[in-house]
């Protein structure tokens, strides 16, 4: 009997610890970062830095939000703004009784000392602010006052979309791109870090928040989940109430197990899709060929394929659905992103690229057109992606194969325009203004050879460009719309890259324990938290449920 | 004395080369971190800040001898440099949140593996015909067979999703404080069981197996009648004579396992987010995070030659032989 007893102790050890205890009531679970453990990390101002993600909207704040689900700045820690009228001076008027959670108040001079600091510290500028400011001074406590190198409208949104800091916490900083900001000091709702290990980490409320009565979540806690197979059996389960995962079959699998609760919402909020041609190489700076090659796709397919039908072909704007006001009608009916195979083989034989006896159509030269389709081998929804696009291809005559890179090298042939098809994102902005700009003007392009960080496809119009130009002088929101409609035309008729479907934005959320998600219903702010800056406008909604 | 001042030398030889191919292959690797940071982004930040990450990172041209200097310099002053993912954290303080659980899970599942699987070699030899040695032997093979991390992933669904017996996720529960305590204690051994079963399952027949026979043909030499022919106890014979010879070779490939033990759970660690270095090796290779890469590879290279230092020590003391050498 003694002999049998050793491993008792073991299996008693292992047996004895509680089941799952409840999760304490007015806690947040989040699931953003993907990480395997956590790194502490509050750094606001400098974008390349791993910092947690509730830190630049969340603990730190904003002047104002951009909510493309309305299409509305709302106002924030600002309360409005004024250009001159040369439209060369921009000013925010800042909301009073704002404190920072060290009790301190929030004045201007702390908004100046930011911007001072992006223009100090170059790295910090992730938005090249100062590309285009002369300098920034508070009037007072309660107004900052920004005068501008250029007139340069659309800067407006990198000067409100910066995270604050505290001058009397920052000015003592030595280095702040490599300052981890262990204990931050905040305007933000949550700023207190309660507990912060390698699995778990949590955030408790800001005392002294400007908002009366809010938050009334009482913290935020993020366990670590490494894979997104992981993140998504705690939803499932639910252990997570609010995520921004990719969940696959998202209404067998999470929905429909509690539909009173759970609830998914994908809005096409996302950057769009594109097969990028490389517009540097013939056939493909021929634009019946790339109309060619985009009419041959059957859209619909690859939608349901390679994304599960959650989002919808792309038009021919080519703009995703935060964009809605700014569409134009008659640059979306464009019919070069319709499936049309007669069509498509018409405007080939058109471009001179006429079919061989073997089915294969040939260069002018003679050699059969073969196009490679470069995507990041790991990339499962572009790679399958990819494998419709090469068999749609292939019908219309052309021997397209896919090729799968590790991503560094696959990223190196993008930048550097060493490719003839490559699937890969676009830019956006809060107006279709820098996703044109990426898209069609000639100041983004860039040699071969040369890195580029977007125009990949290496495209410019000077037609295009007068337009952005313009734009960039513009502030009345009718005349903003005429000179986008105009550029949308052009990008219609031009065809530099082949718009494939816009991304949707990833958000679930499990009101078992919280109410006031945003939904379809209720589109105050996009439901997925990866959405910065709106995640705060549903950080200060969210409350318990009441039992 | 001698034997182990030349072992001595050869592996700090070891260790200057692999310590040199560290600071070589990442660099032979396509793209660059501040473009695969930037890509991370897709889009959500504005291509104005590529050039301002470059110069955050700190990015020279200085031609590679220069910077290889440097790395050495770096290595031998202990200044592991900031990781470029979890920019602007040192990679020592990165792989500190990961390294203790992995030595402890894996290196437990390790040990454990190779402490059962060659007694039970022993065993299975000693009595060869038997149940252990037909039946047990084969089957651990079969289970062996399989990679490891798909027993995991087997077992989180058996075991972790379906029956509930032990946690899905994570080293312990979020919501205890980690200390000293019996519940903690608990809590983390009960957290331990799935990941460090999976390692011991994959990896017991294989030690099951060598050790078995490498046995058979020990109990076959002339040392072997001897003993028994001596009159000594079948126990002691068993153990004494014949296992402490046949042991050899595993030892031997104990070494190379507990070095492994750093990078090869990576995949188990995965599985059950385990909050590994494992992870964090895919993510620095993953974002072309060469302090991070070069301080995993360091920490891992390390414990490689250490543990077959430690080996040649045992094998010293196991086999009178090497001691004549010396």
């Amino acid at each position: 009997m003694k002999r049998a007893l050793w491993w008792l102790p073991a299996v008693l050890l292992v047996s004895c610890s509680a089941e799952p205890r409840p999760r304490p009531p007015g806690v947040l679970f989040v699931s953003v970062e993907q990480q395997s453990a956590w790194v502490r990390n509050f750094n606001p101002i400098f974008t390349g830095a791993g910092a947690r993600w509730p830190t630049r909207a969340g603990v730190y704040e904003c002047m104002e939000l951009f909510i493309p689900s309305t299409g509305q700045w709302t106002p924030w820690l600002a309360t409005a703004h004024a250009w001159s009228e040369d439209r060369r001076t921009l000013r925010f008027t800042l909301r009073e009784g704002v404190r920072w959670s060290d009790g301190k108040p929030f004045t201007a001079e702390d908004v100046a000392f930011t911007f001072k600091l992006l223009q100090k510290h170059p790295a910090l500028d992730a938005g090249g602010a100062w590309k285009f400011l002369e300098d920034v001074r508070a009037e007072g406590e309660h107004a900052v006052v920004f005068q501008f190198s250029r007139v340069y409208v659309p800067g407006f949104a990198e000067l409100a979309h910066q995270p604050l800091v505290p001058r009397h916490v920052w000015e003592h900083v030595e280095d702040p791109v490599t300052f981890t900001n262990p204990e931050p000091v905040g305007t933000g709702p949550f700023t207190e870090v309660r507990v912060f290990r390698n699995q778990v980490y949590e955030l408790g409320r800001n005392p002294y928040y400007w908002q009366p009565g809010k938050p009334a979540v009482s913290a935020l806690r993020f366990l670590a989940f490494p894979t997104n197979d992981q993140a998504n059996l705690a939803l499932v389960e639910g252990e997570v109430d609010w995520a921004g995962n990719f969940v696959p079959a998202v209404d067998r699998t999470f929905v429909a197990k509690d539909p009173k609760h759970h609830a998914r919402w994908f809005p096409l909020f996302g950057s769009t899709v594109f097969l990028y041609p490389n517009t540097t190489r013939p056939p493909l700076n021929d634009v019946r060929v790339r109309k060619a090659l985009s009419m041959a796709l059957d859209r619909e397919r690859l939608v349901d394929i390679a994304m599960y039908g959650y989002t919808r072909p792309a038009d021919a704007t080519a703009l995703n659905d935060s964009y809605t006001a700014w569409r134009d009608e008659e640059a979306a009916k464009g019919a070069w992103v319709r499936h049309d195979e007669e069509a498509a083989k018409r405007l080939m034989d058109e471009a001179g690229l006429k079919l061989g006896p073997d089915g294969v159509r040939r260069m002018p030269d003679g050699q059969p057109l073969e196009l490679e389709i470069e995507v990041v081998g790991g990339w499962s929804d572009w790679v399958r992606a990819g494998q419709v696009l090469a068999r749609d291809l292939r019908k219309l005559g052309v021997q397209a194969h896919l090729k799968t890179y590790e991503f560094g090298a696959w990223y190196a042939r993008l930048q550097k325009g060493e490719f003839q098809l490559s699937i890969a994102w676009s830019l956006d902005g809060p107006t279709p203004y820098t996703f044109y700009k990426w898209m069609l003007s000639p100041r983004t392009v860039r040699p071969v050879g040369e890195v580029a960080a977007a125009n990949w496809h290496r495209f410019g119009d000077a037609e295009a460009e007068a337009l952005l130009t313009r734009f960039e002088a513009e502030s009345s929101p009718e005349q903003q719309k005429v000179l986008m409609a105009g550029v949308q035309r052009r990008f219609s008729e031009l065809a530099p890259a082949i718009p494939l479907f816009p991304n949707p934005s990833w958000g679930e959320a499990n009101s078992q324990r919280f109410t006031g998600f945003p939904s379809a219903e209720n589109p105050y702010a996009r439901l997925s938290p990866h959405a910065e800056p709106d995640s705060l406008l549903v950080l200060t909604a969210l409350a318990p449920r009441e039992n | 004395m001698r034997y182990v001042l030349r072992r001595l030398g050869f592996y700090l030889l070891a260790a200057w080369a692999s310590l040199t191919l560290n600071f070589v292959i990442p660099r032979l690797a396509p793209g660059d971190p501040a473009s695969a940071m930037f890509a991370r982004f897709e889009g959500r930040v504005q291509p104005e800040a590529m050039a301002a990450l470059r110069a955050a990172f700190g990015f020279t041209d200085a031609p590679l001898h220069v910077q290889y200097l440097t790395y050495l310099k770096h290595l031998l002053t202990g200044d592991l440099g900031l990781s470029y993912a979890y920019y602007p954290s040192r990679v020592s303080e990165v792989i500190g949140t990961g390294l203790v659980w992995t030595l402890g899970l894996a290196g437990f599942a390790v040990i454990f593996s190779f402490a059962l699987g060659s007694l039970l070699g022993v065993l299975a030899a000693w009595n060869r015909g038997g149940w252990l040695d037909s039946a047990v032997a084969p089957a651990l093979a079969f289970l062996g067979a399989f990679p490891y991390f798909w027993l995991a992933m087997l077992a989180l669904y058996l075991f972790g999703f379906g029956l509930g017996w032990f946690p899905l996720r994570h080293a312990y529960s979020h919501d205890l404080e980690p200390g000293m305590t019996f519940t903690f204690a608990a809590d983390v051994a009960r957290h331990a069981v799935l990941p460090a079963a999976s390692i011991v399952v994959a990896t017991l027949g294989g030690w099951m197996l060598s050790m078995r026979n490498t046995m058979v043909t020990t109990l076959g030499t002339d040392v072997l009648r001897l003993a028994h022919a001596k009159g000594l106890p079948p126990r002691q014979v068993m153990f004494r004579y014949a296992a402490r010879n046949a042991l050899l070779p595993n030892v031997t490939g104990f070494g190379m396992a507990l070095g492994f033990v750093l990078s090869g759970s990576l995949l188990t660690e995965i599985v059950f987010s385990y909050p590994g270095t494992g992870y964090l090796l895919i993510l620095a290779v993953r974002n072309q995070d060469y302090p991070l890469m070069q301080g995993l590879f360091l920490v891992i290279t390390l414990a490689v030659l250490a543990a077959n230092f430690a080996v040649d020590l045992l094998c010293l003391w196991l086999d009178p032989r090497t001691r004549a050498h010396a």
